[in-house]
């Protein structure tokens, strides 16, 4: 009990006025910044967006933060829930993506990607980062992934996936825009479900659009401007320069873009 | 007799075993076979360990359908929802004994404007009246801190060292605003992480020396960290943010912000905390960063007015 | 003199090397489950129950993934195993689509109730374990031994706060079946059927109505299907997709990921059960 300090290699920091006395912790180490992502797989194709709103209760700290982050080898993670976890567990798993390169001298798959970030998670288990993180990234095929992930690291490759505060309004529409659930083919009385089909990335990207602009309208910590991150593979934002051994190299061949705009401010 | 020797195992589990088990891993960390080394030694340990501690072999876990999976009661002890609150002073890990209020910053067009005043508070009592809360840091920067004095001291210390420790390989390296904010910030959130934080709000002020672009981040106990064209700690955030944003919304209102209104918009401001935050003073330390450096200087509140407060009726023990 | 330096010089100034803290693991090749990050506090459970134990507390802030009914049985030909998959954070709806049968090698079989995370790390962890076993020893693990590693394991974790109930069950070297119940309490139970998680009531009910050792293997597929899909018409916290495997002498087969919906109105109008619920609205 001498040492509370737990992590692991830090050594037990000897506080001038608290070494040796029991200290009363009740003090809560987090907080929640609102906001949402959400994420979206295609046929050759990924989509992570987020608001850019920042708040802390009813006070707005800025209109611009970012939520989605290139993190390296043609991957993109997303995260919402407190900014300081988010950004903490960014630039772990930045980090240790670029090391994956560095060892073995090739990019990341984002299957493998994916398994590490659960593995981070889990560490912190027992004192979890308080974010639920959105990983995108185009597999080995070149098809489009999304991994969800809980708090400490239970993890799913969907299709489409909201996370946040507005998740409860985003999520049901979603269910039926993008994986159709509960539409039907007309005159089937109801019996025959819509097939399904690869929505095009122009598509996918009104859906995220029209998710976004609604969550604004029935959600106070959501809203000011839109971040809409897109993996395409080999095809290159206007303006941007053609890296041609980066693109070779990357696992699935992506390259990265992203579009802002804006979303009501009120 | 089940639950007294139940609740003695559980409570000595959480003193013993984490320190001994997980640290002592840690240790073993370089040995290759340690995977399945670690395996046996854990378990074995530690299963006489709790034949020790528990005597009776326990269930902790709900196994009733309703409560599937979640921790027992009459094993853990009733939920515990004070660590949920944050609003107890006195279980607190610290508290803010000595304090500063709130730190203002604006970006102009060649430029950031950071201002704090000069009181620090002791409680309700106005303890000390010329107390510096703007510290330069290099050449471009300039980092004001509200909230607990003796954390933003000790903050300083560091910001201090960290200069001083820039300096020996004497190779013209510079560090400018944001990699101060990012070293402050660093330090806020470990401190977080250990339950034993720097009870401060804070903001780095500064300009770029080549492009003047000019550069203003806040930071706080948990680390949260955020940028801005104007932001505001403490009751700053409620009563100058809104006037703040009338001038300077985004980054475009920033470019068309000249420094000499900048002055005025942070003046005006100062008053407004002045007349309504009871725990801000009447003087204040300004500084202006631009690509040329930092100025800096100490303004009293001008051209008072308390009519406003003739208006105001219904608080306290009035008998108009 | 150095010793007294590094004893007494900048020890208030631990924060200024904050930056080289926590920079560990990154080129270590060991499986990270040897170190975990705890609170700082005299009691991390308490600490962690406070902010995840959504069940006591419906607002605690961070609200994990949970899993439901889980059923496992053997029979004179090998092991069921059926699940539904849908994951609640409170009264949220995670997931419909959650895979609660972790395959942990060709051979054996997890499922996953109480904590999604718990399971997943844990099962993963074990199938490495069980790797190394078979490399050891040149054969396949037993289900009994590997049962017991993940019982010690969560053993050593226990009061801590992870929250697990798994059937681990395969066919071990020799090809004798195995099914034990282990959860994070360290019970490690053997038996012939196991229902469990929060639908695991309604799933026994259907389950032992209908099980006897000598079903044919279409009867029990069917037994396990039907347990299950018992349990998410009566458990709110069950739902989603019936996820169905058999385990034979050679390894388990997967037996389909089916909604549960169109398999209710199946089994309501054609086999006339469910009568409880009204096609109309009179």
């Amino acid at each position: 009990m001498a040492s509370s300090y737990l992590l692991p290699h830090s050594q037990p920091n000897v506080h001038p006025t608290t070494a040796s006395q029991p200290r009363q912790h009740h003090w809560s180490p987090y907080t929640e910044n609102g906001g949402c992502i959400l994420g979206i797989a295609g046929k050759d194709y990924v989509i992570i967006a987020g608001d850019t709103r920042s708040s802390e209760g009813y006070s707005i700290n800025t209109r611009t933060a970012r939520k989605v982050y290139d993190i390296g080898s043609g991957l993109i993670l997303g995260v919402v829930g407190m900014s300081a976890d988010g950004e903490e567990l960014v630039r772990k798993v930045a980090r240790k993506i670029d090391d994956y390169k560095r060892n073995h001298d090739k990019h990341i798959t984002v299957a493998a990607a994916a398994v590490m970030l659960s593995r981070i998670l889990y560490q912190k288990r027992f004192f979890p980062y308080y974010c639920q993180p959105l990983l995108g990234g185009l597999d080995e095929e070149g098809v489009g992934a999304i991994y969800s992930y809980d708090y400490v690291g239970s993890f799913e490759r969907e299709q489409s996936r909201a996370y946040g505060a507005a998740a409860s309004l985003i999520t049901p529409f979603l269910d039926n825009q993008i994986n159709f659930k509960n539409q039907f083919v007309p005159g089937s009385n109801g019996e025959e479900p819509r097939p399904k089909v690869d929505l095009s990335k122009e598509q996918v990207e009104k859906i995220v659009k029209d998710a976004f602009t609604s969550a604004v309208e029935r959600h106070i910590e959501v809203g000011d401007g839109l971040q809409l991150v897109t993996i395409v593979k080999g095809v290159r934002a206007e303006g941007e320069e053609e890296d041609e051994d980066e693109r070779e190299k990357t696992a699935g061949g992506g390259v990265i873009s992203e579009v802002m705009s804006d979303l009501k401010k009120d | 007799m089940h639950r007294t020797g139940l609740s003695l195992g559980i409570h000595q589990l959480e003193h013993t075993q984490p320190s001994s088990r997980l640290n002592h891993h840690h240790h073993h960390h370089s040995t290759t076979t340690a995977s399945t080394n670690y395996l046996h030694t854990l378990s074995s340990s530690h299963l006489s360990q709790h034949h020790q501690d528990l005597q009776i072999e326990s269930i902790t876990m709900n196994q009733f359908p309703h409560g599937w999976g979640r921790p027992r009661d009459d094993v853990y002890g009733a939920y515990d929802n004070s660590y949920l609150n944050e609003s107890q002073p006195i279980t607190h890990t610290q508290r803010p004994i000595v304090t500063g209020t709130s730190v203002l910053g604006v970006k102009f067009k060649d430029g950031v404007i950071i201002a704090a005043d000069n009181i620090a508070s002791y409680g309700s009592l106005a303890r000390y009246d010329n107390v510096e809360r703007l510290l330069q840091v290099g050449t471009h920067t300039v980092v004001g801190a509200g909230g607990d004095i003796s954390d933003m001291q000790y903050l300083h210390l560091l910001l201090d060292n960290l200069l001083i420790k820039e300096q020996y390989p004497a190779d013209d390296h510079q560090l400018y605003a944001p990699q101060v904010h990012t070293y402050i910030s660093r330090v806020l959130y470990q401190r977080r992480n250990k339950f034993d934080p720097l009870w401060n709000s804070i903001l780095t002020a500064g300009a770029d020396p080549k492009t003047s672009e000019p550069f203003l981040s806040y930071v706080d106990l948990k680390g949260t960290t955020y940028s801005a064209p104007a932001l505001a700690t403490g009751y700053g955030a409620h009563l100058a943010i809104p006037i703040l944003r009338r001038h300077v919304a985004d980054e475009e209102a920033v470019s068309n912000l000249t420094q000499e209104d900048a002055q005025k918009l942070v003046e005006e401001c100062m008053k407004v905390l002045w007349y309504r935050d009871a725990r801000s003073g009447v003087k204040y330390s300004w500084a202006i960063i631009t690509k040329d450096g930092v100025t800096t200087g100490s303004k009293e509140i001008e051209n008072q007015s308390w009519k406003f407060a003739e208006m105001i009726k219904g608080y306290g023990a009035q008998n108009i | 003199m150095d010793a007294l330096v590094s004893k007494y010089g900048g020890s208030d100034l631990d924060d200024l090397n904050i930056l080289e803290e926590d920079e560990d693991e990154v080129t270590s090749s060991l499986p990270q489950s040897v170190s975990f990050i705890l609170p700082p506090i005299d009691s991390p459970a308490k600490f962690l129950r406070a902010m995840t134990d959504d069940h006591t507390n419906p607002s605690a802030p961070i609200k994990l993934k949970h899993g439901t009914t889980t059923l496992a049985f053997k029979y004179q030909g090998g092991v069921i195993v059926c699940t539904d998959s849908r994951a609640t954070q409170g009264s949220w709806i995670a997931s419909q689509t959650v895979k609660k049968v972790i395959e942990i090698n060709p051979y054996l079989l997890g499922t996953m109730a109480g904590g999604a995370a718990d399971c997943q790390y844990w099962l993963t962890y074990l199938g490495m374990e069980c790797r190394l076993h078979q490399l050891r020893h040149k054969r396949l693990i037993s289900v009994a031994a590997a049962s017991k590693i993940l019982a010690n394991l969560v053993y050593s974790y226990k009061g801590m706060g992870l929250s697990m109930g798994t059937m681990l069950t395969g066919v071990g070297h020799g090809g004798v079946f195995g099914l034990y119940y282990v959860d994070s309490d360290g019970n490690r139970v053997e038996g012939n059927l196991f229902c469990v998680g929060s639908g695991q009531t309604f799933a026994y009910g259907v389950l032992d109505r209908g099980y006897k050792w000598d079903l044919t293997d279409e009867e029990a597929l069917e037994l396990g299907r039907r347990s299950i899909l018992a349990a998410t018409h009566r458990d709110a916290y069950s739902g989603g997709y019936l996820n169905l495997y058999h385990i034979q002498k050679d390894g388990w087969v997967h037996h389909g990921f089916d909604d549960t919906n169109p398999v209710f109105w199946k089994q309501k109008l054609e086999k006339g059960e469910f009568q409880n619920v009204s096609t109309s609205l009179d």
